[in-house]
């Protein structure tokens, strides 16, 4: 009977095949166990898929997370980035993948690394898939023979410790399974304080050594071929873990929380139907932003508004717009079929309303706003050219479009500007306001009333 | 709102990893979560996001994701451990036009089949669909407190025009459903981590790293999570994971129905396409159309006794959605066996009120 706080038992039978190195990783990491006297309850072991996945139903007292393939060291991360906010536990994963795992799931590798979350991975390289039987992995040596590589395998193996170097690794190590140091090698990773990960050289007896005549003798000649370290390579080690990263991050710049603000109407409407506006402009020239300053102004008035927007995918070039419903009564339908007023302020905007069928979706009742720089498209509705851009600016006119129309209409009240304006720093209001003003006296100069 | 939602549940770990529509959501956790005492961060791709998400459950943390659907794909396979390994933890998808990367900034509600049925053996996995930006707030608080209830992941299904789109929202008409959290296990040493005396209990949890033992697999295992082969208790435990959800359907069920008892039509929605539904309701009926609607908030497990109740006395059925095949109608079809089924289907753009009453009328005559 094994005592509650023992690793693996002595007498344990391992499922292992004759001569396969599992068993040796799997006795040295219960070895490091013992030497480092981890409580079995603060040690969670994350097993992949494959032979190494067996490990976990050896070590009863321990946790054992068994996932899915490759992505154990993944779930691992998420449980040692919980720790960071947590109560202090002392938490700590080991993983237990293969040569294959860790190439399917070598971008979990990567970023735990980069993270330096305290996580500890033996990664079992036999170099190939014993499991479902013998297929070479990216780790398998030039010209070895398997299942999947009859003739010998012609792609270079991946140099895991390498690669992981890169990515700023704090503690890379690479021993044979039969190294007598092994279980040193493997307290070491599990004691350090960050990502942590020990490459195990093994043979697979089932797969490997028969087809190649593969000894240890050979696989010593092979790993030198490759130019493999073998023992500690050189890593930051300096580097605070993740937990500690984190905690640094928060005291440099605390975070605050900005929850949604209640807005009480100050202003009045006089709105009574749904009304539809959609405002096309320049990426960049803020149309988008327009359109939600106004929103925000019939907010104050009270009234129900959704606003969508829509550009190029890179964002910053190409047209700019934005769909805006207003109501007194919460909006159901949000689509564009036949808007009430559409105001373009520049030809991207115009093009785009042409592409996009909203000025042929138009009828007879809508009023198109146009600044007077841009040629008239055929149109059923109504037409008002306006001097938005040379008097107001090419970032204004968007606003100044809208406040030129708004103020043929009485749908709220100008006051409801307010509430907009005392949110914005003084140069914003200023602008704004300037935005506004050109866009009522355009109105006003205009030849035709709209 | 999801995010809000999420907060309010109690949400303590986001892993995100950018993609539109959904990428606001993974801004807001980045931003807020930090200053509630949780952790956000992003995630090298979509797989290590909802893996992460799923590590930090097992920690006993609340977590979520937020996706569409090129970044769903990539999750299904853990969405399909959490399920086996009974973790909770909640995904929102926010549909985008398919399939493959198709149209990032343009809805679509092409997702239900892939949301529902992404596991390997046909395992109900929950799916809420919200409508508007207060239904994102209570259907995200709903999923979490759902998921900590059953220890099983659920999907928060919501499309480009709900997630994009920026609207008003009543705060005194916010529904809060109070939070719920799972069960935690408080008997002493003897832990059985996938333990139930009938099928349909849900197993006490117990954080990985507490004092009992815990063990967690995603292979086929018995109630102690011992990897067993031709067991019957391995049975059990397959239909065990089915049976909970099932057991709990009915409490699940969430709808906004606007019944006529007299109408001979009903009209089913469900998302952004239900309140283009609404709208054409309220047309028809000024026209003095009599119709009946029922806006499904609830996916699945199928909200089976609403749908029973709505369907009463009704001779023919609408099933407005916004996809190619009718993919919520094929779910619906056992169920309306006898009556005239028409859908109402478009992709590319939104259903318009408009479409859906002149389907209506056609039908009606």
């Amino acid at each position: 009977m094994m005592a509650e706080n023992s690793y693996l038992s002595p007498d344990a039978k391992l499922p292992y095949c004759r001569g396969c190195g599992h068993a040796l990783v799997v006795r040295q990491l219960s070895r490091s166990l013992e030497r480092l006297k981890f409580p079995p309850r603060s040690i969670v072991l994350t097993t992949d898929i494959g032979c190494v996945g067996l490990a976990d139903s050896l070590f009863p007292y321990l946790h054992t997370v068994h996932t899915t393939h490759g992505r154990s060291t993944a779930f691992a991360t998420g449980m040692a980035l919980a720790e960071a906010v947590s109560e202090a536990s002392g938490l700590k994963p080991i993983v237990m993948i293969g040569d294959g795992g860790a190439m399917i799931g070598l971008l979990h590798l990567v970023h735990a690394a980069q993270l330096n979350v305290d996580v500890t991975v033996l990664v079992h390289n036999n170099f190939l898939f014993g499991m479902t039987g013998g297929q070479h992995s990216a780790l398998t040596p030039l010209n070895l023979k398997t299942a999947t590589t009859p003739a010998g395998n012609w792609t270079p193996p991946l140099d895991l410790l390498t690669l992981l170097q890169a990515s700023h690794a704090g503690f890379l190590a690479r021993h044979y399974a039969t190294d007598a140091g092994l279980d040193s090698a493997i307290a070491e990773a599990i004691a350090y304080p960050g990502f942590a990960l020990v490459e195990v050289l093994e043979l697979c007896p089932a797969h490997a050594t028969g087809l190649n005549q593969l000894t240890g003798e050979r696989l010593k000649e092979i790993v030198a071929r490759q130019n493999y370290v073998i023992g500690r390579v050189k890593t930051e080690t300096d580097r605070p873990g993740f937990r500690e990263q984190y905690h640094q991050q928060l005291r440099a710049s605390p975070p605050r929380k900005s929850p949604p603000v209640v807005e009480k109407p100050t202003a009045e409407a006089s709105l009574q139907a749904e009304l539809r506006l959609v405002v096309a402009g320049t990426a960049g020239e803020r149309v988008q932003s327009a359109a939600a300053m106004f929103c925000q102004a019939a907010l104050a008035a009270g009234l129900h508004t959704t606003q969508k927007n829509d550009n190029l995918v890179t964002q910053g070039s190409g047209f700019s717009l934005s769909e805006v419903c207003l109501s007194p009564r919460p909006i159901e339908y949000t689509g564009m079929e036949n808007p009430d007023v559409v105001i373009a302020v520049s030809q991207d905007g115009l093009n785009e309303l042409q592409a996009n069928g909203t000025l042929a979706r138009c009828g007879p009742d809508t009023l198109l706003i146009v600044d007077e720089e841009l040629a008239v498209p055929a149109f059923t509705g109504r037409v008002q050219r306006m001097a938005l851009r040379r008097t107001a600016g090419p970032k204004r006119a968007a606003l100044a479009g809208i406040a030129a129309w708004l103020a043929t209409t009485s749908i709220f009240s100008p006051q409801a500007w307010e509430a907009v304006l005392s949110k914005l720093s003084e140069e914003r209001r200023r602008e704004t306001s300037e935005a506004l003003r050109a866009g009522r006296q355009g109105v006003a100069s205009s030849r035709r009333p709209l | 709102m999801v995010a809000e939602g999420a907060l309010a549940a109690g949400c303590r770990f986001f892993a995100g990893y950018p993609i539109t529509p959904a990428s606001e959501i993974y801004e807001v956790m980045m931003r807020e979560l930090p200053a509630r005492g949780g952790l956000a961060l992003s995630a090298p791709d979509e797989i290590s996001a909802l893996c992460y998400c799923v590590g930090a459950s097992l920690r006993g943390l609340k977590a979520m994701t937020a996706t569409s659907g090129p970044g769903w794909a990539l999750m299904i396979e853990t969405v399909q451990y959490a399920l086996m390994t009974e973790t909770p933890v909640v995904i929102a998808l926010v549909q985008r036009l398919g399939p493959s990367t198709g149209g990032a900034t343009q809805g679509a509600q092409g997702d239900i089949w892939l949301a529902a049925f992404s596991t390997s053996g046909g395992y109900t996995v929950p799916v809420f669909s919200p409508s508007t930006a207060a239904e994102c707030y209570e259907l995200t608080l709903q999923a979490f407190n759902w998921s900590e209830r059953l220890r099983a992941p659920v999907v928060l299904l919501s499309d480009k025009e709900v997630g994009m789109t920026a609207e008003v929202v009543e705060d005194t008409a916010l529904a809060s459903p109070d939070v719920i959290e799972r069960t935690h296990f408080s008997g002493g040493h003897s832990y059985v981590p996938y333990g139930f005396a009938r099928p349909e209990e849900v197993p006490a949890f117990t954080t990985v790293g507490a004092g009992v033992k815990v063990t967690v697999t995603g292979s086929a295992h018995d109630q102690q999570g011992r990897l067993r082969k031709n067991h019957p208790e391995v049975i059990e435990v397959l239909q065990h994971l089915e049976r909970k959800i099932e057991a709990h359907a009915a409490a699940m069920e969430l709808a906004r129905p606007d019944l006529d008892p007299d109408a001979p039509s009903l009209l089913i929605s469900y998302g952004i396409t239900a309140r283009a539904a609404r709208q054409a309701v309220a047309e028809l009926r000024r026209d003095h159309l009599r119709v009946s609607f029922l806006q499904l908030q609830t996916l699945f497990p199928i909200p089976r006794r609403v749908l029973h109740w709505a369907l009463a006395g009704v001779r023919a059925v609408f099933v407005a959605e916004e996809n190619l095949t009718g993919q919520y109608r094929a779910v619906l079809a056992p169920y309306l066996a006898g009556k005239q089924v028409v859908g109402i289907n478009k992709i590319g753009s939104m259903i318009t009120p408009a479409e859906i009453s002149q389907a209506l009328r056609a039908a009606v005559g």
